[in-house]
């Protein structure tokens, strides 16, 4: 989708820094200094400039206005008639984060007393050590505009603590801009032990947080006069808590649904600690609690499908076989099936309205919001903040959610959310407003980077292209987990195609779900099962002779590039 | 133990205060806004319950309360009438055993698990709720399920359906409640982790040896809060843990105990265990050989809250009886008669009628088994369970009389709220509408046929070795 600009240069650049950590000296980078010029500023919501300039150097924004002198070192990018915005702020996902790998878990002797480890209460870890700078994920986010995060780890109860990121960098610490921003925390239990259900989960943690605050009592109490005390043992876990009551930390939870969403203020009425709420989806009707509870909201960029009426009709008339359907006459009554389907589409379709209007409810009920990404699908992020805007939310405060408000809201004004002097070099660039349907991204810099987007239309394929597929096929998908290669076999049957994916880790041979080839635009999908679980594999790619090229998305875990060649006869 | 109730005003957030748990006013300050009618129901039959029954009669009430019960009371202003010319107006109904309206009902992991507690789970979407209203019913205690021998604590609710706030599903000021479990359901469980208990024995044992782990805990903290006081004392307080909390406070007498049980044999044997503890409060849940330990019970003042007839699920509970809860009745104990299902508990009108088939109850001892002796398993009986001035708003009206084979209810309020109305039950009730389903006609529902034993759900269990114990 996209490639680094100067990517020479750039390349260059990293190559120095890591020899210059050896001592030896090598080429310095070229520049770090860039101009947009010509271009719509918008520097905050409500704040544009029609025409100006942005000088960006080593990192930070060096200059913004209508009148500002282009520096002669500086690379220019002409900006004429786009429009330049502050880098997004995703408040709550996992982008970059690697799930560690999950090991056998057999069920514990006593599954009433697990290990921390073994019940998800590991709060002492650190998402810092699962970070992964060639996460696809984060260039996927960065590609529609999203320039820093706060991720978590993964895990259940309490994975760990979470940092606010940056979408680029070569280290997991180079990406670091917060470390421990937040505790983390999802009310989902473990499997098969205690706490398994939400009344233990819920009961755990009261347990925990009381445990924990009745231990920093008695160790202040022993720091204060050891003599004659027994000494309070330490505890990692228990420990973890101590700057959240404090109230120096917050805690961060997952929370999309409505009741999940009560439950965790609950746990706040009760412990009284700090509150980011992440992921919601569902919190119109508890607007008020959320105010009251002073809690830091980031609502989900993930909308439920809209339904495409005429679609959803056609399917349902050919799937009711028994009834041979009329052509329709307006003026027949209704067949109470008929009248009772129509009341529950209408009733769906209300909650669909609900969900997508949840933005616009939290803007006008006042409450500063910010955005998460976590189970939002990238390439549906713009589609769905458009369908917030259309269903109330101002295109302002759709882009103060974007930029200002998380940047508020996370403690990063001083660095991010607006197009500043001073600030770091995150900015977004689009050849029409952000909002409009048809804006592409063209440029986006992280701390000064640049990272260039492709311009869509080599990428569709071509669909007059004649290719051929049938034959077996070499695959290699980079994942994080390392390369790994499969052996894919297409068969034509008329003008359908099947197939099997088999080798590498696959124990047995696995038919492909579907497979479809227009020109030479390529999809297939199969699903794998992973500890019970099945997990739905779709690869989209691009056929060249006797190679493709692509995509393979994998369920929640991401979606890595995907090559291939074609065998031999 | 002797509870004082909180007054809440109507379309404030105000409390009078005269309950003296702080802590708990602070929680219903913070969230509770609970909806409170005001009624005047007009020349219906009163089936008080407690006071006879009162031909023509009118209910007036104001804001949630029953302030009058008489003859030709005039409306007052701003008060909604409902004609109840030839139809019952009876107390609200109670279900003292019944798992709806939550989301999750056993922690079954551990044998021990009183830290627990259902009100955590609460889902006031549930159509459950609705359905259970449809039926008169206004009160339920929503219970841990019976996975392990000391479950979670459980939550009287009431139906107030409307709401998406759990915390006004909560019955406020009603005394806590836990859940125990004896025979098959834990030592099943048992049998399956390979943990404690496996047998009856066992179970007796983790009950003893938790409530001793309870008892050291409750002497250390009061030795420490004791110490504490001392100048210049210098010591680290016991480590808390919940779930001791929790136990200490059954054996202080604040929480009442709801135990699952069958046989004569494990009742006598809880009775025992709850002496040797000083534990007074002690509702038996099914007990299906109740009918063999009824004096005991009496005399222990336990009570039994059973089912009017469903036997035959499992070996423990062969040996039944439908005259179970008459004979129950008849040797002073007082008797409730529960769903624990969410089918049942829209008829339990027509469960309690069965007493009077099976042992010939009169209509006030048949309807005392889902009104007032609930209310007293739950400590309730001053609130709710009869039609009496100063008690809650709560009542089902029925076409026919609620105990006769062709009664319909056709109202029920809780508060002085109208929940349920005949006359006004849409086909679609839902409070809340998942945006990702599926619509098709016909939709199936989940089904809640009783077929199954919804006190083990969540759990598996291994009944393999039944014979054995």
């Amino acid at each position: 989708m996209q490639k680094n600009y100067f990517s020479m240069m750039v390349f260059l650049c990293f190559y120095c820094v890591q020899i210059w950590a050896q001592d030896e000296k090598e080429l310095a980078p070229v520049t770090r200094t860039y101009a947009l010029t010509n271009a719509r500023i918008i520097q905050a919501p409500g704040r544009m400039i029609e025409k100006g300039t942005v000088v960006i150097k080593d990192g930070l924004i060096q200059a913004v206005g209508a009148s500002v002198v282009v520096p002669s070192d500086a690379v220019i990018i002409k900006a004429d008639s786009m429009f330049v915005y502050a880098g997004f702020i995703d408040g709550f996902s996992r982008v970059g984060v690697t799930k560690p790998k999950e090991e056998q878990r057999e069920r514990p002797k006593d599954p009433g007393k697990p290990t921390n480890e073994r019940a998800g209460i590991t709060p002492q870890n650190d998402v810092r050590n699962f970070l992964n700078p060639s996460d696809k994920a984060i260039e996927d986010l960065r590609n529609i505009g999203f320039t820093a995060a706060q991720v978590v780890p993964h895990g259940n109860l309490l994975p760990g603590q979470s940092a606010i990121i940056s979408l680029g960098g070569r280290t997991a610490d180079a990406m670091v801009l917060v470390n421990n921003s937040a505790m983390y925390s999802e009310l989902s239990g473990a499997e098969g032990v205690y706490p398994a259900t939400i009344i233990g989960v819920m009961a755990k943690w009261r347990d925990l947080y009381r445990q924990a605050q009745a231990a920093k009592t008695n160790q202040s109490l022993y720091a204060s006069n050891r003599v004659g005390v027994e000494r309070p043992v330490s505890d990692r876990v228990l420990e973890s808590f101590y700057p959240v009551i404090d109230q120096r930390m917050p805690m961060l939870f997952k929370s999309e649904k409505l009741l999940e969403t009560q439950r965790v203020l609950m746990l706040k009425n009760d412990l009284k600690f700090p509150l980011i709420v992440g992921d919601l989806k569902e919190g119109w009707p508890i607007i008020g609690k959320l105010k009251n509870a002073g809690a830091k909201v980031f609502l989900s960029l993930d909308l439920p499908e809209e339904v495409k009426k005429d679609d959803k009709d056609k399917k349902a008339d050919a799937n009711s076989g028994t009834k041979k359907e009329e052509p329709k006459k307006e003026d027949k009554p209704k067949s109470a099936a008929e009248l009772e389907k129509a009341a529950l589409e209408k009733r769906k379709a209300d909650a669909i309205a609900n969900f997508t209007a949840q933005a616009a409810s939290f803007n006008k009920a006042g409450i500063p919001f910010g955005f998460s990404a976590m189970s939002a699908k990238p390439k549906d992020i713009p589609a769905n903040l458009r369908r917030m805007i259309a269903a109330g939310l101002p295109e302002d405060a759709a882009l103060a959610s974007l930029t200002t408000t998380p940047a508020q809201l996370l403690g990063l004004t001083d660095r991010l959310g607006t197009v500043d002097n001073g600030k770091m070099a995150n900015l977004v660039i689009t050849d029409k407003p952000y909002f409009n349907e048809k804006a592409k991204v063209r440029y986006v810099f992280v701390e000064g980077s640049l990272y260039k987007m492709e311009v869509k239309e080599t990428k569709k394929g071509d669909p007059n292209a004649k290719v051929e597929i049938q034959g077996s096929w070499s695959t290699t998908t980079d994942s994080p987990q390392g390369k790994s290669t499969n052996k894919v076999t297409f068969k034509k049957d008329g003008s359908n195609y099947s197939g099997s994916i088999s080798g590498g880790r696959l124990q047995n041979e696995i038919p492909l779900k579907s497979v479809t080839l227009e020109g030479n635009a390529l999809t297939y999908s199969y699903s794998l099962s992973f500890g019970g679980r099945s997990i739905d594999v779709e690869v989209s790619a691009t056929v060249e002779g006797d190679t493709f090229k692509g995509n393979s998305s994998v369920g929640q875990f991401g979606s890595f590039t995907i090559e291939a060649s074609k065998d031999p006869k | 133990m002797n509870f004082k109730f909180t007054k809440i005003k109507v379309g404030s957030k105000q409390l009078a205060v005269v309950s003296a748990f702080t802590i708990l006013l602070f929680a219903l300050t913070a969230t509770a806004q609970i909806e409170r009618g005001s009624v005047l129901i007009k020349n219906g039959t009163v089936l008080t319950v407690t006071k006879g029954t009162l031909e023509q009669t009118d209910v007036l009430v104001r804001d949630g309360k029953i302030v009058q019960i008489g003859k030709s009371i005039a409306t007052p202003a701003g008060v909604n009438v409902i004609d109840a010319s030839g139809l019952f107006v009876m107390p609200g109904i109670i279900d003292a055993h019944s798992h709806i309206g939550l989301d999750a009902i056993n922690e079954g992991t551990n044998a021990i698990t009183p830290e627990v507690h259902v009100a955590d789970a609460i889902n006031p979407m549930q159509i459950s709720i609705y359905r259970a209203l449809a039926g008169g019913c206004t009160t339920s205690h929503a219970m841990h399920g019976s996975a392990n021998s000391i479950g979670g604590q459980c939550q009287t609710i009431k139906h107030r359906f409307g709401t998406f706030d759990q915390e006004t599903m909560k019955m406020e000021g009603a005394p806590r409640t836990i859940k125990f479990a004896l025979g098959e359901n834990p030592t099943g469980h048992g049998r399956r982790d390979g943990t404690q208990p496996q047998t009856r024995m066992g179970v007796e044992f983790v009950i003893r040896e938790a409530f001793s782990q309870a008892k050291e805990y409750k002497e250390a903290w009061e030795k420490y809060n004791t110490n504490k006081l001392v100048k210049g004392f210098r010591g680290t307080p016991p480590t808390y843990s919940l779930r001791l909390e929790t136990l200490a406070e059954i054996l202080k007498g604040n929480i009442i105990i709801h135990c699952h049980s069958y046989r004569a044999d494990e009742i006598n044997m809880m009775l025992n265990v709850c002496k040797d503890f000083g534990i007074k409060r002690i509702t038996f849940q099914h007990v299906n050989e109740g009918f063999k330990v009824a004096p005991e019970l009496a005399a222990a003042g336990a009570m039994a809250s059973v089912f009017s007839d469903w036997w035959q699920y499992k070996l423990e509970v062969y040996y039944s009886t439908a005259y179970n809860a008459a004979i129950l009745v008849k040797n002073g104990v007082v008797t409730s008669i529960n769903s624990d299902d969410a089918g049942m508990i829209r008829n339990l009108y027509h469960q309690a009628g069965k007493t009077q088939k099976y042992g010939g109850l009169s209509d006030d001892e048949a309807l005392s088994l889902i009104t007032i002796n609930p209310a007293k398993q739950l400590g309730i009986e001053n609130r709710v369970g009869s039609i009496e001035v100063g008690k809650d708003a709560d009542f089902a009206i029925f076409k026919n009389h609620p105990l006769s084979i062709y009664g319909v209810p056709q109202y029920s309020i809780v508060d002085g709220v109208v929940r349920f109305d005949r006359a006004k039950d849409a086909n679609d009730m839902r409070l809340w509408t998942d945006p990702k389903e599926t619509v098709d006609i016909p939709t199936i529902h989940k089904s809640y046929a009783h077929d199954k034993d919804n006190c083990v759900q969540d759990v598996e269990l291994d009944l393999s070795d039944l014979f054995n114990n």
